[in-house]
């Protein structure tokens, strides 16, 4: 197999692992040596599905001993198993980035034989890219679960940025579906992250200053250091039953006790049949949306998560952002005066979003707001209108102040319904015309014809795939979907609806 | 108050002669205004004139009718400026050759470009503004905007009229800085605001926005004999932009970025790079490797698409089409595809196919957007008029 097949086979398998970005660090070029990174990251392609491609993201084998039950990879299933030899991977990687096709390497796995030996070849590949080929990009490594702490520091020496899947969000949902991967598995490699990144850093602040004392610290080498991007996570949302107050919970708190910079969350996507998986087809992308809403809020708006989401109300709304929720549910902190209000109450407003704040702050400086400077600056001052007040002049005429009246004006759809994704458009009540297509997802599953619920589950026919079809590694979040290119649910026989999932979420759609 | 030029005519000198920092107290009347203000009125006048910079014109002064006409370089910007305080106008417009349209009754005069006058003037944005007012300054006149010489020269009269020009003689850094000084401080561009800053603000944010998509965008081609080669056709001409960027991170292998837009390649080959105006590449063919690595990324590119997430008008808000066409892993979809089949795989038209529609080109001054001057409409790639693509 040569290496572009096996590029394809192993791109393939790595695809749902969203957890993709070059940022984090800004590295420069060194004379001699290629590469360099930029803190912002740099995004150099967007797939067909709209998502940005910044590193090379690949498995370095889709070989895998588990068998968790999202996985296309596990070990039930019959796909082709490739894997890359290192020096493979390293003169790949090099070639992309010299055409500036990529920013690095994303390099994920299946467990081959054992964590200790699928981490073993991750290392081999890193530290030729990194001491032979001299490479200053961007390498996110995720690391394998049950992976012993000697590996884990010889990884975090070499990538940038390391994170391992917490996969679903309960110790009780791991059990059932990753039987395979303990809790302890995964949080154990976490902290051990994160304090050696702490460890690190201190070393190295105290390397800089000049001191009499500790002068046998400073190495005669110059030494990598230890995941300077930081640590990032991953989990799966809507593959079980767990509410967005526990979700957003979870995070929370690994924000706070692990130091993460970030935690992504994966729409679930269908593609094995197992009992122990949802029945329902539907992609949850409206949820996952909202609840990186809510993880912005968490992290650039300084919100506590006792204020996006309670128990009363443990799912997020779907029509409505968390900001405006919150807005709206505590409209007696407005109108906020532009021209003196604090930057923290200035995010608070819906419309205005840190960039606008910052700006609105260097601004008032010099001259005071009015809403003519207040429309130039470049926030939504049609949604921002009703919660300001400019040098004490409210211009929030044309809808009542109220929880009901705001609502109708903030829930409304963007661009009175033609903003977004096609796909999304169509009412539930009429038929689209991309339910006949034959999407290349549903002839590579083998199931040409949409689902009928009522049946028991035919045997599938996985594995008997054209090259580079339905892999996924193990571990991963999310998985290829059952066959709909479009969540509208099962078109069945011509005319029939669509149908409502179990799932608290509904289907993806907007009423236009 | 309305924003009046110097009434009867060149009141006084500049305010504040370049080289000189010293505040006439015979200032034009909207500088000594502006000066005397603290914080600018941010009632009546200013919203009246807020829809873009002043404009004498309007206001119907004597000195409304002249425009000052640039080579279009960053030297000649500079010069330009220079001369409208030295001659003591307050021209309408200042544009190059191509970019100017001439109002009714304006009289155009044509600057020289001088280096030397060029420098003063940087040195004297830089110790009363701050660098970050000259760094706007300079991505104006990268800019394609055909306003961006009216907005930069709106821009240094008021902030020139607005700055105190730092006491170099007792700065510590003195010997080090040559004059560009790059102490921060209270920069005029933070009255985001302003109708004098604003639109410079919103230019220099949309050219290095421009920038930053060259770095997403650029594809780099292995050719024989160990060059690599990138073609790009943006919006700015961010070319000088990108150089430092990419000598830093390929400096190990040399490369040539050619904008097609702006007629301009730059060049990097072990040493310091350099800029080279020119349209003739002469370029060696791919290298072996070079087909298969396409090959390669392509499938990469399809494999990691995810089919249920199918969003074809987010990937298309993230990168746009314009750009499809030098983009390695969408250039079967690119629109106008057509044509890029009749050019040859060097990008040069082939012998015997007739020469293109001039729109591929697109022409300076129409804001980067390709329009045939000689079909009618101005709305952009629709289909080529008929009879010019040949068989």
């Amino acid at each position: 197999m040569d290496v572009a097949d096996k590029l394809e086979i192993l791109a393939d398998a790595a695809k749902y692992d969203v957890a993709c970005t070059s940022s984090g660090i800004d590295r420069d070029a060194q004379k001699g040596k290629m590469g360099n990174t930029l803190a912002a990251g740099i995004c150099h392609s967007f797939s067909a599905d709209g998502r940005c491609i910044t590193l090379l993201k690949v498995l370095m084998t889709n070989v895998c001993v588990y068998d968790c039950a999202y996985c296309v990879n596990r070990a039930s299933n019959e796909v082709p198993r490739t894997a890359f030899k290192p020096r493979e991977l390293a003169d790949l990687t090099m070639a992309f980035y010299r055409r500036n096709y990529t920013e690095g390497l994303f390099l994920s796995s299946g467990v081959l034989r054992s964590p200790d030996y699928t981490t073993e070849l991750m290392i081999r590949t890193l530290s030729i890219l990194r001491h032979e080929y001299g490479f200053r990009g961007y390498i996110h490594a995720k690391a394998v679960p049950g992976t012993s702490p000697e590996l884990i520091g010889a990884l975090g020496h070499l990538a940038d940025r390391m994170s391992v899947n917490m996969e679903l969000p309960s110790q009780e949902s791991l059990r059932l579906l990753a039987p395979d991967k303990s809790k302890h598995d995964i949080l154990a490699p976490m902290r051990q992250i994160k304090d050696n990144i702490a460890e690190d850093r201190d070393t190295r602040a105290l390397m800089r200053r000049e001191t009499t004392y500790m002068t046998q610290v400073r190495p005669k080498r110059k030494e990598r250091a230890f995941v300077p991007a930081g640590q990032s996570t991953q989990m799966i949302v809507g593959a079980t039953p767990e509410s967005d107050f526990q979700i957003l919970n979870l995070s929370a708190a690994l924000y706070r006790t692990l130091a993460l910079k970030r935690v992504f969350f994966s729409a679930y996507l269908p593609v094995n049949a197992d009992a122990r998986l949802p029945a329902s087809d539907a992609v949850q992308l409206n949820r996952e949306h909202r609840l990186y809403q809510a993880d912005w809020l968490l992290r650039f708006y300084k919100f506590d998560v006792t204020e996006i989401i309670d128990e009363k109300h443990p799912f997020l709304d779907p029509d409505l952002d968390p900001k405006a929720n919150w807005a709206l549910n505590h409209l007696d902190f407005f109108p906020v005066e532009v021209n003196a209000a604090p930057f923290e109450d200035l995010v608070r407003v819906p419309g205005i979003g840190v960039r606008g704040a910052k700006l609105i702050v260097k601004a008032r400086r010099t001259a005071s707001l009015g809403e003519p400077e207040l429309r130039k600056l470049g926030i939504a001052y049609k949604r921002a209108r009703f919660f300001i007040t400019c040098r004490g002049r409210w211009a929030g005429k044309g809808a009542d102040f109220s929880r009901e009246g705001l609502r109708a004006q903030l829930a409304s759809p963007i661009e009175g319904g033609r903003h977004g994704r096609r796909a999304d458009r169509v009412s539930p009540n009429q038929l689209s015309l991309f339910d006949a297509v034959e999407t290349s997802e549903k002839t590579r599953i083998g199931r040409v014809d949409p689902p009928d619920r009522g049946l028991p589950e035919a045997p599938r026919a996985e594995g008997r795939t054209p090259s580079g079809a339905l892999l996924q590694d193990a571990g991963r979040a999310g998985t290829p979907p059952r066959g709909e290119a479009f969540p509208q649910g099962a078109a069945g026989p011509a005319g029939a609806l669509p149908q409502v999932p179990e799932a608290p979420w509904p289907l993806e759609r907007k009423s236009a | 108050m309305t924003r009046q030029p110097g009434v009867g005519g060149g009141a006084g000198g500049g305010a504040g002669r370049h080289g000189d920092g010293r505040k006439d107290a015979a200032a034009p009347v909207w500088a000594r205004a502006a000066a005397a203000g603290g914080v600018p009125e941010a009632t009546g006048p200013r919203a009246a004139t807020a829809t873009g910079p002043v404009s004498p014109a309007s206001a119907g002064g004597p000195h409304a009718d002249v425009a000052y006409c640039f080579d279009g370089t960053l030297e000649g910007l500079l010069s330009a400026i220079f001369a409208a305080y030295e001659r003591r106008e307050d021209p309408a417009d200042v544009a190059c050759r191509a970019n100017l349209q001439p109002r009714l009754g304006q009289r155009i005069v044509d600057i020289p470009t001088d280096p030397e006058r060029a420098l003063r003037v940087q040195r004297g944005i830089c110790r009363t503004c701050g660098p970050a007012s000259y760094d706007a300054v300079k991505c104006a006149s990268l800019s394609d905007d055909p306003r961006a010489g009216t907005v930069a020269y709106r821009f240094v009269r008021h902030a020139m009229a607005a700055g105190k020009p730092r006491a170099c003689a007792s700065c510590k850094r003195r010997s080090a800085c040559d004059g560009a000084c790059t102490r921060p401080g209270r920069s005029p561009l933070s009255d985001v605001a302003h109708p004098a800053v604003e639109p410079l603000v919103r230019l220099s944010r949309a050219v290095y926005n421009e920038r930053h998509r060259m770095m997403q965008f650029l594809r780099f081609e292995h050719l024989e004999g160990g060059v690599w080669f990138a073609r790009c056709s943006p919006k700015a001409n961010v070319v000088p932009l990108l150089m430092d960027w990419f000598c830093g991170r390929f400096n190990t292998q040399p490369f040539l970025i050619h904008d097609e837009a702006h007629h301009l390649a730059g060049v990097y080959g072990g040493g310091d790079w350099y800029l080279v105006k020119t349209d003739q590449l002469n370029l060696p063919g791919p290298a072996a490797d070079e087909a298969a690595m396409q090959r390669a990324w392509k499938r990469f590119y399809r494999a990691v698409a995810v089919e249920s997430r199918y969003n074809p008008e987010l990937r298309r808000q993230f990168m746009p089409k314009r750009l499809w066409k030098n983009i390695t892993e969408m250039q079967e979809d690119a629109p106008g595809k057509e044509l890029a089949a009749a050019r040859g795989p060097s990008g040069q038209w082939e012998h015997g196919t007739a020469r293109g529609p001039s729109r591929q080109i697109p022409q300076a001054g129409r804001r980067g957007k390709a329009v045939d001057p000689e079909s009618g409409d101005g709305a952009g790639l629709s289909t080529p008029p008929s009879g010019q693509t040949g068989g």
